[in-house]
C-alpha cells in the first residue's frame, strides 16, 4: 500500500512541476492596453477591433495577412499574421490576436474573431412609420 | 403558455420525488410509492414539453423566442430538429430530457437491488431538480415569448399583411445606417394587437435561422450523444452518494459498474463526433485544438476513464480479501472496503461535478475571449444559478465524504513487490488524472486572466501518452498481487519484438526524427500487440471477456493516430488557376471550376485530384453567410488507407476584378500596389502643394504629383509622376525606372483619393498580355498520415466499454 503512495507521489510531483514550469513558459495574458503591448516583448493576448477606415492587405506571394487594430483608447498597431484572412473578419465586433510585439508590428500567430449574431450590433435606430 | 406550465408541473413533480425519495431514504414506507409516481409523471411532463417544443418548431411558431432565435422555415427537417438544442434553453431542454429518462432506467435499476433506490434516486432527483429549474419559466425557458423582452424583428420576417394594419405603424422603425426597416415587438405591441382584435401569433413568418456552422449531419448527432453522456454522469455521483448515505462501500461499486462503462463509452463517442465534426466542418485541419468547449468535456470522460480502473482494483481486492493475510475476525473482514475505496468515491462525485464545471466554463459566458464557440452570456441570474447548482454538488460530495471519513480509513495490506497488476492500473489512472489536471488548469486559465498555448497541452500530454501506452500493455502482462519478473520478461517478449519492428517500419514510412513520437510510437505499438495477442487467446472463449482488451486496442491504435496526425502532417498552401495542374505531395491538383448548389447559395470548388491513374474529386465549400454576414469557408478531404489529402479553401478570384485593368492601366488607392512587369508599384501618397488648389480654382497654372514606391529585384525606388496644368492644357510628366525598363504616368486622379496610372515599357516593347485572366483558387492543402485510426481507435474503445458494460451489467446482481 505504502508503494502506491510512492508511486503516486512521484508521478504527480513531477507532473506537477512541469506543469507549473510550462504554465509559466507558454502563459499568456489578455492585454487590452496597446501602449503596453509596445513596451512588452512577451506573448500576449491583445483584444481591440480592427480600424476598417485602414483596410487590409493581403500579401500574396508571402501570405500574410495584416491589418491595424486599435484599443478602447483608440490607440492602433499593426498586425501581421502568417496566414489566411480568418471567416468572418470583415463584420467581428472585437479581434483577439496571439503574438508579439516587435520593430512596430504585432507579429500574431493567432486571429481569433468575434462575431455579433444576426441582428445584433448598434443599430441606429429611429422611429420611421411606413 | 402550455409548454411553460408543463415545466412548472415537471418541475414541481421533480421537486416532490426528490423530497420523498429523502423521506423514503428517512424511513417513511409510505413516501416511496409518491416518489415513484412522481418521477413518473415528471418524466412524462419532459417529455410532453419536449415534443411540444419539436412541434412548434416544426411548424414554425415563432412567437416563441427561442425558435425565433435559432429556427427558420427554410430548413430541411433534419436541421429543424437541430434547431431544438441550437440554443442554450434547448439544449439544456434536451440534457433535462435525457436525465429523465436515464432516471426511468435507474429507477427499474436500483428497485431491484437491495435497498438501492431510495438513496440513489434522492440523489438523482436532486440533480434533476436542478436541470428543471434551469429551463424553468424562471431562468432558460425554451417557451418564453418573444414579446416577453423587447425586441426589434426585421421586416422581411414579419407577416407582411399585418404589416400595414394601422395601429402597427407606431412599431416601425429604421436604422438610419443601413436602411433596414424593424418591427419593435414587446408588450405594448401585444396589447395592441389584443386591443384591434388581432392574434400576434401568426405576426412573425420567419426566424433568424440555424448557424450555418452547425448545418450538418455531425451537429445533428453529436449534442445528443454528448447530453446522453452527460445524463448518464449523474448516476456514478448518485451512486456514490448513496454509499456514503448508508456507509457501505462494498456493494456500490459492482451496482454502478455497468453505469460507469456505460457513461465512459458514450462521452467518449461523443467527443470524437465532435473531433470528427471540427476536422470535416470547421476546417480547424484537425481533430483536437485544445478549444475550452471540447477540453471542458474531455475531462470529466478522463476522470471516468480512471474511475473505471480504480473500480477494477477494489473489485478485485475485495474478492481476494477471503484470503487475506492480515487476521481478521469474520464481521471486520465482510466490512473491509478494499483498496481505493476513498478514491472511488471521490472520482465518482468529481465525475459529474467536472460535467457540471464544463456547463459552467461552457455557458456562463465566464471564457467570453478564450473560444471561438463559447455560447453567449446568458444574464447574472443564469450565472449565479450554474454557480449553486455546481456548489450545491460539491458541497454535497464534500460535506458526506468529510462526514464518512473515518469509517472510509482502513488498513490495507501492502504488496510483496513492484510488478503487480494493482500498482500498474493504479499508475495508469494516476497519469489519466494528471492529463485531465493539466486540461483544466489550462482552460480555466481564462478566469484569471491568463491564457495557455497550445503547446502547454501538446508537450505535457506527450510523455502521458507514453506512459498510458506502456502501462496498457503491461499492466496486462502483470497478474494481481504478484508478478514473477521472469514471466513478465518471457510473456512480453513477442509484443516488444513485435513492437520494435513496427516502430521501425513507421519511422521509415513516415520519416520520423522526433524521439518522443519514436517512443510513443513504440509504446502504443507495444500495447497493440500485448492486447491483440491476448484477445486472440479468448476470442475462442469467453467473449464476453474481450471488452477490456478491445478497449485497450482502440487506445493504442489511436496514440498510433495521433504520431501520424500530430507529428507528420505536411501542409502547403497551393494557388490552383483554372485548368492548370499543379503538383504538391504526389498528386496533381486541378481546379476545375466551381459549381454552385443549395438554390445558389453555397458554391462547390471542384479540384480534380490525380494519383497515378485514379481520379478524384475534393469539393471544398465557400460561402457568404447571412447568419455570420461572413465569409463561410468548409474543407474537404479524400481518405486513403494510410492518410487523408486535407484541402481548405483560403480564397477566390475570379479574374473580374483584374480584368478592368486593361492590361496597362490601373487605378490605385493610396497604399495599394500592383504588379507589372515583375515590378511592384505601390501608390505612396499625392504630392499637393498648399497653392495649387487656389490656381486650379483660379484657372492659373498649377501641378500635381503622385508619389510612387517601385520595387523592382528587391531594391526599392521612389519615384513620381506628374500631371502639370500650362495654360489651360494638361500635360503628364512620367515617371522613368531604367532597371526595370519601366514608365509609369498619372492618366487621371479621383475625388475618392486614387490614381488611375499608365504603366509601359521604357524601350516601347509591346506589353505582353496574358491570353485571358484566369481563375485562381487558393487553397492549403495538407496530408495527414493514419487519421483513420484516430476515428477507429476512438470507436473501437467505445466498442470495448460496451462490451465491458454488458458483461459487468450481468456481474451487478448482487448475490
Amino acid at each position: 500500500m505504502k508503494n502506491k503512495y510512492i508511486f503516486g507521489g512521484i508521478v504527480i510531483g513531477v507532473f506537477l512541476v512541469l506543469m507549473g514550469f510550462l504554465f509559466t513558459q507558454t502563459n499568456v495574458k489578455y492585454e487590452h492596453d496597446f501602449t503596453r503591448i509596445e513596451e512588452s516583448t512577451r506573448t500576449v493576448k491583445a483584444t481591440g477591433a480592427w480600424v476598417k477606415e485602414r483596410n487590409y492587405q493581403v500579401d500574396k506571394q508571402k501570405r500574410l495577412f495584416s491589418f491595424y487594430m486599435k484599443d478602447a483608447m483608440g490607440k492602433e498597431i499593426k498586425v501581421i499574421y502568417a496566414g489566411a484572412i480568418p471567416n468572418n473578419f470583415e463584420t467581428a465586433t472585437s479581434v483577439v490576436v496571439t503574438g508579439k510585439y516587435s520593430n512596430g508590428v504585432f507579429y500574431a500567430s493567432d486571429v481569433l474573431t468575434k462575431c455579433p449574431s444576426k441582428y445584433e450590433g448598434n443599430m441606429n435606430i429611429q422611429q420611421s412609420g411606413m | 403558455m402550455v409548454g411553460s406550465v408543463i415545466l412548472t408541473f415537471a418541475l414541481i413533480a421533480g421537486i416532490t420525488s426528490t423530497v420523498m425519495y429523502f423521506l423514503s431514504y428517512k424511513g417513511n414506507n409510505n413516501a416511496l410509492n409518491i416518489a415513484r409516481i412522481s418521477y413518473h409523471a415528471m418524466t412524462i411532463f419532459v417529455i410532453a414539453a419536449s415534443a411540444l417544443l419539436m412541434y412548434a418548431i416544426l411548424n414554425h411558431q415563432y412567437y416563441y423566442k427561442y425558435i425565433y432565435n435559432y429556427s427558420g422555415t427554410d430548413l430541411p427537417f433534419g436541421l429543424k430538429m437541430t434547431t431544438f438544442y441550437a440554443g442554450q434553453e434547448g439544449s439544456f431542454m434536451l440534457w433535462t430530457l435525457f436525465t429523465a429518462i436515464t432516471g426511468v432506467f435507474l429507477q427499474q435499476y436500483t428497485t431491484k437491488r437491495e435497498d438501492l433506490e431510495p438513496r440513489v434516486m434522492a440523489v438523482f432527483t436532486l440533480a434533476m431538480s436542478f436541470l428543471l429549474l434551469m429551463v424553468s419559466p424562471l431562468l432558460k425557458n425554451p417557451f418564453a415569448y418573444i414579446w416577453s423582452v423587447d425586441d426589434y424583428i426585421a421586416v422581411q420576417n414579419i407577416n407582411a399583411s399585418l404589416l400595414n394594419l394601422p395601429f402597427m405603424q407606431n412599431f416601425l422603425f429604421s436604422d438610419n445606417s443601413t436602411g433596414q426597416t424593424y418591427v419593435k415587438i414587446g408588450a405594448d405591441l401585444k396589447a395592441a394587437f389584443e386591443s384591434n382584435g388581432y392574434s400576434i401569433t401568426s405576426l412573425i413568418v420567419q426566424g433568424k435561422g440555424l448557424n450555418p456552422l452547425l448545418q450538418n449531419f455531425w451537429m445533428q448527432i453529436h449534442p445528443p450523444i454528448l447530453f446522453v453522456g452527460f445524463a448518464l454522469a449523474t448516476v456514478p455521483f448518485a451512486f456514490a452518494a448513496a454509499a456514503l448515505m448508508k456507509n457501505e462501500y462494498k456493494n456500490w461499486i459492482k451496482q454502478s459498474f455497468p453505469w460507469v462503462i456505460a457513461t465512459t463509452a458514450i462521452l467518449g463517442l461523443a467527443i470524437m463526433l465532435g473531433g470528427y465534426w471540427a476536422y470535416g466542418v470547421l476546417g480547424w485541419g484537425g481533430y483536437w485544438g485544445w478549444d475550452p468547449v471540447e477540453n471542458s468535456s474531455l475531462v470529466p470522460w478522463l476522470v471516468a476513464v480512471a474511475l473505471v480502473h480504480t473500480m477494477l482494483i477494489q473489485l478485485k481486492s475485495m474478492k481476494k480479501n477471503q484470503s487475506s493475510t492480515i487476521n481478521l475476525s469474520k464481521n471486520e473482514d465482510s466490512n473491509r472496503i478494499g483498496e481505493f475505496g476513498k478514491t472511488n468515491l471521490v472520482l465518482a462525485l468529481l465525475t459529474y461535478i467536472l460535467v457540471l464545471y464544463s456547463t459552467f466554463l461552457t455557458r456562463s459566458g465566464i471564457l467570453g475571449d478564450a473560444s471561438v464557440h463559447s455560447f453567449t452570456d446568458p444574464g447574472a441570474t443564469v450565472y449565479l444559478f450554474l454557480v449553486i447548482f455546481i456548489m450545491t454538488f460539491i458541497l454535497l460530495g464534500l460535506g458526506l465524504m468529510i462526514f464518512r471519513w473515518k469509517h472510509l480509513s482502513q488498513p490495507v495490506e501492502d504488496y510483496k513487490n513492484l510488478l503487480n497488476r494493482e500498482l500498474a492500473l493504479f499508475t495508469g489512472a494516476v497519469a489519466i488524472l494528471a492529463s485531465a489536471i493539466i486540461i483544466i488548469a489550462g482552460t480555466s486559465a481564462p478566469i484569471f486572466g491568463q491564457a495557455v498555448q497550445i503547446e502547454f497541452y501538446s508537450s505535457l500530454n506527450l510523455p502521458i501518452g507514453i506512459i498510458i501506452g506502456l502501462l496498457n500493455g503491461l499492466s496486462l502482462l502483470f497478474k494481481w498481487k504478484e508478478t514473477k519478473g521472469q514471466d513478465v520478461i518471457k510473456k512480453s517478449l513477442f509484443s516488444v519484438g513485435a513492437a520494435a519492428v513496427l516502430t521501425v517500419l513507421i519511422i521509415f514510412a513516415a520519416d520520423i526524427s522526433d524521439f518522443m513520437m519514436i517512443v510513443l510510437a513504440f509504446s502504443a505499438s507495444f500495447a497493440l500487440f500485448v492486447n491483440a495477442e491476448i484477445a486472440y487467446k479468448i476470442i475462442k472463449g469467453n467473449k464476453m471477456m474481450l471488452g477490456a482488451y478491445v478497449a485497450h486496442i482502440g487506445i493504442a491504435l489511436f496514440l498510433l493516430g495521433v504520431v501520424g496526425t500530430a507529428g507528420f502532417t505536411a501542409q502547403q498552401s497551393i494557388d490552383l488557376p483554372k485548368d492548370e495542374p499543379k503538383e504538391a505531395f504526389g498528386y496533381t491538383m486541378t481546379f476545375k471550376g466551381y459549381t454552385p448548389f443549395d438554390n445558389g447559395k453555397k458554391y462547390a470548388f471542384n479540384i480534380e485530384v490525380k494519383k497515378g491513374n485514379s481520379v478524384s474529386q475534393v469539393a471544398p465549400v465557400m460561402f457568404f453567410s447571412e447568419y455570420n454576414n461572413g465569409l463561410m469557408r468548409e474543407p474537404d478531404y479524400m481518405s486513403e488507407l494510410r492518410h487523408d489529402l486535407y484541402i481548405s479553401p483560403l480564397g477566390y478570384e475570379d479574374g473580374g476584378a483584374e480584368a478592368h485593368n486593361h492590361g496597362n492601366e490601373v487605378m490605385l488607392g493610396k497604399g495599394e500596389s500592383t504588379s507589372f512587369e515583375g515590378a511592384k508599384i505601390t501608390f505612396a501618397s499625392f504630392d499637393f502643394p498648399k497653392d495649387a488648389m487656389n490656381s486650379m480654382m483660379a484657372g492659373q497654372d498649377f501641378q500635381l504629383g503622385a508619389k510612387l514606391q517601385v520595387e523592382f529585384n528587391g531594391k526599392i525606388n521612389e519615384v513620381e509622376t506628374l500631371l502639370r496644368n500650362e495654360k489651360g492644357e494638361t500635360k503628364r510628366i512620367p515617371a522613368e525606372i531604367t532597371d526595370a525598363n519601366l514608365k509609369i504616368e498619372m492618366s487621371n486622379l479621383d475625388a475618392s483619393g486614387k490614381v488611375n496610372l499608365l504603366l509601359s515599357k521604357l524601350n516601347g516593347a509591346q506589353v505582353e498580355q496574358p491570353a485571358s485572366v484566369k481563375e485562381v483558387l487558393s487553397v492549403e492543402a495538407s496530408v495527414k498520415p493514419l487519421i483513420n485510426l484516430v476515428w477507429l481507435g476512438v470507436f473501437v474503445t467505445c466498442l470495448g466499454f460496451l462490451v465491458a458494460g454488458i458483461r459487468r451489467m450481468k456481474d451487478s446482481y448482487f448475490a
